[in-house]
Formats: C-alpha cells, structure tokens, sequence
C-alpha cells in the first residue's frame, strides 16, 4: 500500500509542480497518472523514488516514509521501485546486456559490479528478464542499435531485474507508435496481473487509460483534480476529460480514431 | 506579418530633405544625404567604407612613392610604380559621386538598384586595395614558376642522398730523384689489386723561379676507380706535402672507364734552402683518389631522419600523455553541468574557462620560445609548450564532453539503488569514455604535427633538422625529412581516424 500524504514539490526556480496531493494506491494497482505536459506527473512518480526531493508531505510505502529515507535505507528501498523511462534512459554505448544487468546494481555493493562482473545467479536473472521480455537474441548488441520499441523493453528488463514490488513508469509510450506503446504497455499489464507489482504509469492518450489502467489520477497544475475506478475510467465524459486537460483539449482517441481497434492484440 | 508590415512603413518614412539637398550633402560628406532621407544605417556604413578606402589608399600612395615630398608628386609617382593604385583612386571617384546620386534615389524613395550598384563598388574597390596591399603578382608567379624547379626537385625525390657508401681513399706513390743524379730510382713494384703509378723519367730538374719550366715527367696510372676525380700531390724528402699545379690550377684528373690515367706532370718550383748540401733529393709523386667504394648503406641524414622522426612522435605522445593527466580534473572544473550548483563553484568554471580560453589562444610555438630559454634547446622544451596546449585544448574538448552527457541513465540507475560510484561507473564514464579517447587521439594527432614545427625554435624532433638543412641549402637531405613527416602525418591520420571510428 502506498500513500501520498500532502506532497507538495517547488523548485529551486520557484517552480510549483506539485501541491498538496494526497492519493492512495492500494497492492497490486495499475494506476494510471494523467495530465498535461508540466502538470506535474513526472515529478510525482521521482517524487516516489526520490530523484526529486519533495518539499513537504509524506510518502507511506508499506508504513515507512520515503520522504524522510537517507543514504543506504533510500538505496534499498530504490532497489524495490523499478522505474521506466519516456527516453528508455539506456546507457547508449553499453551492451543490452550490460544494460539490464546495471538493474543489479542495488543488490551488489561490492567492488566487482563497479568492473562489470556479476554473479553467475545474477547473470541467469539478466537472461531470464531478456526473455521474458522476448529480446534474447538482441542480448550483445548495443543498445543504441535496437528500435525504440526493443529499448523500452531492455528498459523493463532493467526494472525486472530489481525485482521491484512497485514499478514506476514515467510516459513509458510516448515516444513509441500506437502499436508499439500497446505492447509495451501489456508487458507491463503481464507484470502487474502475473507478479502482483503496482504500476504506476503516466499516460496521454485517454484510449490507453482506459484500456490498462485499473485507477487513475488526473493532475492539473501540480493539483489533484481527479481520482477514480476503473469503471470511472469507462464513463468518463468529456467535461471531466477537460476538467484535467484543460479547455482546449479534445479526446485523443476521438481523433486518432482507430488506436485501440484492432490493434491491441499486436506484438 | 507584422514585422514585415513594419518595415515596409519604415521604407515609406517621407524623407527629411529634398533629391537634391540629400544629394549636396552626400557630396560633403559621403552619406549624411542617405542619413537625411532617413537611412542612417546605410548612411554610416558608406561613410565608413568610403573613409577607409581613402585612408588605406593616401598610405599605400605614400609607401609607393615614399621618396617624393609633395603628396601630389607621390601620387603621380605611385600611379606610374603602380597602376591599381589609379584603379583604386578612379574606384574612390566613382563611389563618391555615386554616393550623391543614390542620395538622391534615396531620398525620391523610388525602388532602383542603386544601392546594389553602389556596394558592388565598394567591394571592388576593396578588392583592388588589397591586391596593392597583398603585393600580388601573378606574372612574376608564372615567369618565375621554373625558379623552384630545381629545389622542388631536390625536395620531392630526395633519395639518392638517403644511401651513402664508404669513402676510401687511394693513393699510390712514385720516387723521383731531383735533380737527376745516377742512378736514378726505379720504378717501385706494383702490387696487384692495389693501384699503381709509373713515371718516366723518373728524374728531373724544378722549374725555376725565372719561369723557366722544369721537367716534364709522363705520368701512367692504372687500378684506380673508374671514373673517378683523382688529384696529384708531391712529397718532398723533408715530409711536406703540397698539391701540382699547373698555369696557376690545381691538377684534377678523371680517371678512364678502367680507372687508368696518363698525365704530363712538370716538376714545380721549390725553394731549396741554402744549408741544403746533398747533391739530390728523394721527392714522392702521388695520384690520390677519394673513392665511394664498398656496400651501399643508409646515409647519415637517413639515419638522423629517422631518429628525429622517432624522436618526434614520442614527443608528440608525451605532451599529449601529459595533457591527459592534467586536464581531466581540470575539464571537471569546466564543465558547467558540473559546476551550476553554487556561485562558489560558478565562478570557478568562468575562471577555469576563461584561463583555457587565454592558453590556448596561444601558438605552441611561442611556449616552445619562451621553454628553450628555461630549458634549453631540446625535445623537452617542445613537450612542455605542447602540454601547455594539450592541457588547454583537451581541458575545453573534454568539459565539452562532460556536458553534453545524458542526465536519463544517470537517472535511471540511480533509481535502481545504485550508490555514487556504481552511478558513475555505469551512467557517466562508458557516455565520456568515447568522446575523451576520440579527442586524445586527435589532440596526438595534432600535436605530432605541431612538433615538426616547434623543432624551428629548437622544441626538438624532426623540425630542427629540417631547418638546419634548408638554412645550409641541402634541400635533399631536407627532402628527406619532409618526406618523413609527410609519411608519419599520413599514417597517424589515417590511423586515428580508424580509431576514432572504432569509438564513437
């Protein structure tokens, strides 16, 4: 169970990305995190991981608050949050390998993961996430040579490998086609209904919000504005949808049309 | 739109003064009608074209025709020296009084290419002025061309000087008995494979200071190296040695294909002192040859090449190894992503910047100047001018670098529970490795060449030579060493760019 008490982030610049949110994501959710560029979603999953220091307000993960977590308690409870990126944040020049082994990282202090070398029950976990994620045969290349598409899943190899109660996905589609973000985003749906991990995702297209997420939170200038079920998602009406994106928005999927249909069983 | 909008009011802006009032007073001051009709900018701009043309054209007039006092005499004097001078002067008119006319196209806002014209003007005119200033001479560069002929030659195929043989030096001797007394010597015994020289008679009288001619003796070699220059030498009984003239010249012969000669020797004048009482003397004739037998080997200026060229790229290397060292923590200091965290550290970085900035703005050249003194002449005082610039050069490449990294993998394996240093392990070094290898290679690259040049001021390696045999005018020994740079500078190019591929 993880709960957001009052959170509230302002930059150094004076920046307010978030204010006051308070939420709670109870085991086992795929909470989907909405909201325009800038208002504040990003900041909120760094928030839980701590990339970003929060200015006030409390993180209750499982009865300890992250907030206040410091040096080598932080790392180990960064080591359970795996998290994924909209750039996939490869290490470009680094085998994929290498890449998803750098997941380890947490588990091993010693000296002998700063050359590279990991246990041999390390390594078998890195092929087993390749697998699982369907990119073995991609293991030695770089990673800067695979699609956008195969990056983001040596991205979720990487989270894997953290054996993460909770994963962290910050808009892990939105630098994918609608294809691509389909199966990247049921890969995720895998790991949330088959390993019980809470997803926390960040998503723009309400058509995937409603296809994937099990609870979603709307963000509106660092504010919450909205929070609701599954269901919820379903009815959702276009003066809600406008209540979190603002009056210009219109509905993506009305546009685009066609992203969910026919599509979605795609790999 | 709306700029667009905006400039074309300002060209329609109503003119200050009339056609003709901003032509006046273009006339007096080239461009002020063009600021009255309320183009100020092209106004100053022609007036500082038209101000400096006028200037550089009375100095070079003056430099022309230095020796004349009147500027009026100099500047007829400077037109017949050089005629681009009356080109740029008829260039200076034209532009003036088309000046007042675009003044008056100006100031009627009528749409003419005047303005076109009159820029096209300038720029020629700044073309003419310096050709006169560059002194460029495209006749004298077509008449002379074969002037380089011969030591472009010497340069480009500089080969026969890289091969030496040993030199030996042949002599054989034969008595002769002066004045003729009997019995008179004979012949001495030739030894085969040794050369061997005959004269007959084998006696004779000096010539005499009066002129009167001495004897004239045939002199018969043979066993010389062919075609080879020989010289003649005597030897008198009291051991010195002195070489045959004849009508004044010294005798050099060149001996057959066989390396046999004949020559008629007169015996020279000599004074024989008074207290001489013998009744003769025992002179030695002798036929010397200096010979380039023997193997072919590798010359000295090969040899030396070769080890300046060696010596060069290991100083190349060197200050570049030397470079590394201190710029890494010095290129930390300079990379801003590093370095925006306080102002402390802010003005760190300005300053760090700034002082590369300064050093590397400086030619190695001048370092290797002021090291020679400290130093000495040397290999060393060219590594350390060059480390100076390594330092300076690799210190920005390398904070550039550092900059330009991706902030994601940082990112994301810190939020795997990474510590500090697996961080940068893993997120930080393999995205700086690439660009740090790619530019150290570059910067020996650069600094191989640079040596070549710091050897002029004594830095070392290969240039020093270089200099020292252009200086004596042995333009193929120092066709050699240009050869050998030009090879290593190939060879380095082509072998960093592999590497530097093989990085990035």
């Amino acid at each position: 169970m993880l709960e957001i008490r009052h959170l509230t982030k302002i930059y150094d610049d004076g920046t307010v990305a978030l204010r006051d949110v308070s939420f709670q994501v109870p085991d086992g959710e795929f909470l989907a995190v909405i909201g325009l560029s800038g208002s504040g979603k990003s900041t909120l999953l760094r928030c839980i991981n701590r990339l970003v220091d929060p200015t006030e307000g409390e993180i209750l993960w499982d009865g300890t608050d992250i907030a206040k977590l410091k040096g080598e308690d932080l790392r180990n409870v960064r080591r359970k949050i795996g998290m994924v990126f909209q750039q996939f944040n490869l290490v470009k020049r680094s085998s994929v390998i290498t890449n998803v082994l750098a997941g380890r990282l947490g588990y091993s202090a010693s000296w002998r993961s700063l050359v590279g070398r990991f246990s041999a029950e390390d390594q078998q976990r890195a092929w087993q996430a390749l697998e699982r994620m369907g990119i073995t045969n991609q293991a030695h290349k770089r990673a800067d040579e695979l699609s956008g598409g195969q990056q983001q899943r040596v991205g979720i190899a990487r989270a894997l490998m953290q054996e993460p109660k909770m994963i962290l996905a910050d808009e892990p589609v939105a630098s994918l086609d609608p294809v691509l973000a389909h199966s990247i985003l049921q890969h995720l749906e895998r790991l949330n209904k088959e390993d019980k991990i809470t997803v926390l995702c960040s998503l723009h297209y309400l058509d995937l919000v409603q296809r994937y997420g099990t609870s979603v939170i709307g963000l509106r200038a660092g504010q919450l504005v909205y929070q609701g079920t599954r269901d919820d998602i379903r009815k959702m009406t276009d003066a809600e949808f406008k209540t979190i994106y603002g009056e210009e928005a219109v509905r993506i999927g009305e546009v685009t049309g066609g992203v969910t249909g026919g599509v979605g069983g795609k790999e | 739109m709306n700029s667009k909008a905006r400039k074309v009011t300002g060209e329609q802006k109503p003119s200050l003064v009339s056609p003709i009032v901003a032509a006046l007073s273009s006339l007096i001051i080239p461009g002020m009608g063009q600021a009255l009709a309320r183009s100020l900018r092209k106004g100053l701009v022609l007036f500082f074209s038209l101000a400096s043309i006028i200037a550089l054209w009375v100095w070079r007039v003056r430099i022309t025709a230095r020796l004349e006092s009147t500027f009026f005499d100099a500047v007829k004097k400077s037109f017949y020296l050089d005629p681009i001078l009356l080109v740029v002067a008829i260039g200076i008119v034209v532009i003036y009084l088309w000046n007042a006319y675009d003044a008056h196209i100006t100031a009627k806002q009528e749409r003419s290419p005047s303005g076109f014209v009159l820029w096209t003007l300038v720029l020629f005119t700044f073309f003419f002025t310096g050709w006169q200033i560059g002194d460029i001479r495209p006749l004298d560069l077509i008449r002379d061309a074969q002037d380089a002929g011969p030591n472009l030659q010497r340069i480009l195929w500089p080969w026969e000087r890289a091969i030496s043989r040993p030199e030996e030096l042949l002599v054989a001797t034969v008595n002769v008995q002066i004045p003729c007394v009997d019995p008179p010597p004979s012949p001495s015994d030739e030894v085969p494979g040794e050369p061997y020289i005959s004269v007959s008679p084998t006696c004779g009288d000096l010539s005499q200071q009066n002129g009167a001619l001495g004897t004239t003796l045939k002199l018969v070699g043979h066993g010389f190296a062919p075609n080879a220059q020989t010289e003649i030498w005597w030897q008198d009984d009291m051991g010195n040695e002195f070489r045959q003239r004849q009508a004044g010249e010294y005798i050099t012969l060149v001996t057959d294909e066989n390396g046999a000669f004949e020559l008629d020797v007169i015996i020279p004048y000599r004074i024989i002192p008074p207290s001489e009482t013998r009744s003769f003397a025992l002179w030695e004739l002798q036929a010397r040859q200096i010979a380039s037998l023997g193997k072919p080997e590798a010359s000295e200026e090969l040899l030396l090449s070769i080890e300046k060229m060696i010596e060069t790229i290991f100083l190349g290397m060197m200050a570049t190894f030397f470079g590394i060292i201190f710029s890494i923590p010095i290129s930390f200091l300079a990379a801003r992503n590093l370095m925006s965290a306080s102002w402390v550290t802010l003005v760190i970085y300005y300053l760090t910047r700034a002082v590369l900035n300064i050093v590397r703005s400086i030619e190695p050249i001048i370092y290797a100047v002021i090291l020679v003194a400290v130093v000495g002449l040397g290999p060393f005082a060219g590594i350390l001018a060059l480390t100076i610039h390594s330092i300076a050069s690799l210190g920005k490449m390398y904070s550039e670098a550092i900059e330009s990294i991706d902030p994601g993998p940082i990112e994301a394996i810190q939020a795997t529970g990474a510590n500090w240093l697996q961080t940068v392990m893993f997120a930080v070094i393999p995205q700086v490795i690439p660009p740090f290898v790619s530019f150290t290679i570059y910067r020996w690259d650069i600094n191989v060449r640079m040596s070549t040049i710091l050897g002029l001021v004594g830095g070392g390696g290969i240039g020093f030579l270089l200099i020292q045999w252009i200086r004596l005018f042995d333009y193929k020994a120092a066709g050699i060493a240009v050869w050998f740079i030009a090879f290593t500078v190939a060879i380095l190019d082509y072998v960093s760019a592999e590497i530097r591929a093989r990085f990035v």
